[in-house]
């Protein structure tokens, strides 16, 4: 009896286990990362919400005033903020590993979209403003379906060989991944 | 079924254009028809130089025949920078008259936009990045190709299902056919796209990115159009391909719709004032 008792009770505490913690290693990288990026969107939010709200207008100044703005906030407020905080390099892997997992299948229409898609060769630095003038090559929607979303104040943008976090707001790249198309 | 016309007017349904680069022909208006929606097409016009200022007059003097009263723009609105001087030279100033005329632009994302062009008032985006809006018995689907994620996905399947417009027709810059040598089409955006509109009876599709005008051969019940040429040009940049209905690779140009009941009139006009494409689609 006493046997049983525990085997019910072991297998109990496995169940818990298994409904409260990942379930794999690799989702609990994803996990990890989404967390990460939520805490970036905290520290975006709380300076954001020292600007007043951009809306719509017929006025460019104002527009690009507040870009900047909001550019120079997010950096003064993540001075010490260094690359690969967010893509630590188990979460490179992860990501990477991702990106394999969508070139398998699609590979072909994968390169010939970002083939199609006006390529630009740019050296990035965390903190960084993504240049003006220089075109945002496009991101194909197979490499965005394998990829954890994201909220839609940052995006994943192709420069080169490297995946970039971009602010698309503030301009501001946010954290990089080397090499990942080499 | 598309009734291509050609120079004189005279129409040969169901018969394609097939020439890579047409010739200007003779001027042609639609058929202005009561209560029909008219409206222009502009690509990857954003360069502020001559060229643009030229198509933009052009634009003014068939307005002043066709009464169309918006624009749909395929991206590249502004290349270079978007510094309030750019924004002027590149868009306010070519399109002054036809702003002053109460025509409403309504904007795409293209790769050489910055994607805070959503917060410019006279782009009509309403701060977002894809978007729709309705105009009689059409529904237009301003789409953000430079990124294709997910959630954009979702919203464009959802969107178009809902819709009880009799035409659906999307707008966005990177084309899913294209024939231009210098980029060609996206086709991992085609392979996600196209069984969406498929799905959903879209029936015409606009594009620009690619620096020349193209008419493709309809797939599937849709006809695609490339136009990225209303202020760049690439010349001679379309190959001979079996898929092109009709194209234009010499000289600027922009297009003028009218949907009038169950018809589509298009007229494709360069810079000089010639026609050189013109047909109408059926909504089937």
């Amino acid at each position: 009896m006493t046997a049983i008792v525990a085997v019910l009770l072991l297998a109990g505490a496995l169940e818990a286990q298994t409904l409260h913690s990942p379930v794999n290693a690799d989702a609990a990288m994803v996990q990890d990362f989404q967390k990460r990026v939520a805490a970036y969107l905290q520290l975006r939010k709380s300076v954001e919400s020292n600007l007043p709200k951009l809306k719509a207008t017929a006025s460019d100044e104002k527009i690009s005033h507040h870009e900047i703005q909001l550019r120079h906030a997010i950096r003064d407020a993540r001075k010490g903020a260094r690359e690969g905080d967010i893509f630590t390099p188990e979460i490179s892997t992860e990501i990477r590993r991702l990106i394999a997992i969508a070139m398998h299948p699609d590979g072909p229409q994968i390169r010939q979209s970002l083939r199609s898609s006006e390529p630009v060769q740019l050296h990035l630095a965390i903190n960084e403003k993504y240049p003006d003038g220089v075109p945002l090559q496009t991101t194909p929607p197979s490499l965005l379906e394998n990829l954890p979303a994201l909220p839609p104040e940052i995006e994943y943008r192709i420069t080169g060989q490297d995946l970039v976090l971009l602010d698309t707001r503030a301009h501001l790249i946010v954290d990089i991944v080397r090499g990942v198309f080499s | 079924m598309i009734a291509a016309r050609s120079r004189g007017g005279i129409r040969h349904f169901g018969i394609l254009l097939a020439a890579v680069a047409v010739a200007a022909s003779t001027a042609q208006e639609l058929p202005l028809k009561k209560d029909s929606v008219r409206f222009a097409v502009i690509g990857d016009m954003g360069t502020g130089e001559k060229a643009q200022y030229e198509v933009a007059q052009q634009m003014a003097r068939y307005r002043e025949t066709t009464g169309f009263d918006f624009v749909l723009m395929l991206g590249d609105n502004i290349y270079g920078g978007n510094s309030p001087a750019d924004m002027k030279r590149k868009f306010e100033y070519p399109y002054g008259p036809l702003l002053d005329a109460g025509v409403k632009f309504y904007a795409s994302l293209g790769n050489h936009d910055d994607p805070n062009e959503r917060f410019y008032k006279p782009f009509n985006m309403g701060e977002k990045r894809y978007y729709s809006y309705k105009k009689g018995n059409a529904e237009f689907f301003a789409l953000d190709s430079n990124y294709m994620d997910p959630q954009q996905m979702d919203w464009l399947n959802k969107a178009l299902h809902d819709s009880g417009a009799a035409w659906k027709i999307c707008f966005f810059h990177h084309p899913l056919y294209s024939d231009g040598k210098f980029h060609g089409p996206d086709t991992d955006l085609r392979a996600r796209l196209e069984p969406i509109f498929q799905a959903n009876g879209v029936r015409m599709v606009l594009s620009g990115h690619d620096h020349v005008y193209e008419r493709i051969k309809p797939h599937s019940g849709i006809y695609y159009f490339v136009l990225g040429n209303s202020g760049e040009l690439r010349t001679h940049d379309l190959r001979k391909s079996a898929d092109i209905a009709s194209g234009f690779d010499i000289d600027r140009d922009f297009m003028v719709m009218e949907i009038a009941g169950d018809q589509l009139y298009f007229q494709t006009i360069s810079r000089t004032g010639g026609t050189v494409d013109s047909g109408m689609i059926d909504r089937q």
